[in-house]
């Protein structure tokens, strides 16, 4: 099968991506462990495209049949950790957003008997 | 003895102005208003009492909590809790609060079921009251008859060391695990429970049990 198209149209999309990620990284908005992380997530989804046979390697060594499955299987796993890292950070956010609150009634009040 | 009468409230402008007079009499009333829709704050306000305003709704345990706080700041020797919806029976503070009063402990938990008064409802009692307190009881350690019943009463020891962080319903359960953390002296007392309607459902049951595991994972 010729997969060039996709390969071609993927390797566009994470130029764009790598682009945008070099330009938060001059802007501070992304710390350098962020930037070589993410980074090094899309060299490996431009890998994987251009040479899927690496795949391959590696689901041997982890004993499974296909490369493809070892790339579902890790990309299921990194999007259920992004999504638990998510909930997290909602979560404490509600913390901020009820101390900020519980601040201001006490405040209010203190104004209020002044 | 400065004793404070805590009254979370969302949206309870039907049962406020009664249950505030019939509180009143037991200790200075601190209404939370917890971002209520209806005019509840303007009644509490209107019944003379101390009234702090959550600009959002943030959950019962967060409301208790900023009533803690300011109780702890106001020098408060002792502070109820006590529900607007007028599930709780004024007339029981004064056995409530006496194992406080007589140094005996620091903690007093309201119970429903240690002199079962309070005809409550067949499925939630087995269903969900009776589990919640087996579940409970075997997690935290402690011996208690009941779970979720939010008439309680701190001493002022209890209350510089209790801090709720679980802003939702789960915080009945963090308050009982932080008496058990802390070491604080805690005791059941029989009270009474009116049914107005069926209360905390299975769902907030699992979602009480949710909060309090991914309280455990995000401190």
């Amino acid at each position: 099968m010729n997969y060039l198209p996709l390969q071609i149209i993927v390797s566009i999309f994470v130029t764009l991506i790598v682009f945008r990620l070099t330009r938060k990284y001059k802007d501070s908005s992304l710390k350098a462990t962020e930037f070589i992380g993410w980074l090094v997530i899309w060299i490996i989804v431009l890998v994987v495209f251009w040479l899927p046979q690496t795949t391959s390697y590696l689901a041997i060594l982890f004993g499974i049949g296909r490369g493809v499955d070892l790339a579902v299987y890790i990309a299921i796993l990194i999007i259920f950790y992004l999504i638990f890292r998510l909930y997290l950070k909602a979560d404490r956010q509600q913390k901020e957003i009820t101390k900020l609150v519980r601040n201001m009634a006490l405040n209010e009040d203190k104004k209020e008997e002044k | 003895m400065k004793i404070f009468i805590i009254i979370p409230c969302y949206n309870e402008a039907n049962n406020l102005s009664a249950v505030i007079n019939k509180v009143k009499d037991y200790g200075q009333v601190i209404v939370i208003d917890d971002g209520s829709t209806d005019n509840s704050y303007q009644i509490a306000k209107d019944a003379g009492t101390v009234v702090l305003k959550h600009f959002l709704n943030r959950g019962q345990g967060a409301a208790l909590e900023t009533g803690d706080c300011y109780a702890l700041n106001n020098g408060a020797d002792l502070v109820i809790h006590f529900d607007s919806d007028g599930q709780h029976t004024a007339e029981e503070i004064p056995k409530l609060i006496q194992p406080i009063i007589s140094q005996e402990t620091d903690v007093v938990f309201g119970s429903r079921f240690i002199a079962d008064k309070s005809n409550t409802p067949f499925l939630k009692k087995w269903l969900i009251l009776k589990p919640a307190t087996a579940f409970q009881n075997i997690m935290l350690g402690v011996k208690l008859t009941d779970a979720h019943n939010g008439f309680r009463a701190l001493s002022k020891n209890a209350l510089a060391k209790i801090k709720i962080k679980q802003d939702g319903m789960a915080h009945a359960s963090e308050i009982v695990e932080q008496v058990k953390l802390n070491n604080l002296k805690y005791k059941e007392v029989p009270v009474t429970i009116k049914y107005n309607e069926f209360g905390q459902g299975f769902i907030s049951g699992l979602k009480i049990l949710r909060d309090l595991i991914f309280g455990k994972i995000n401190r």
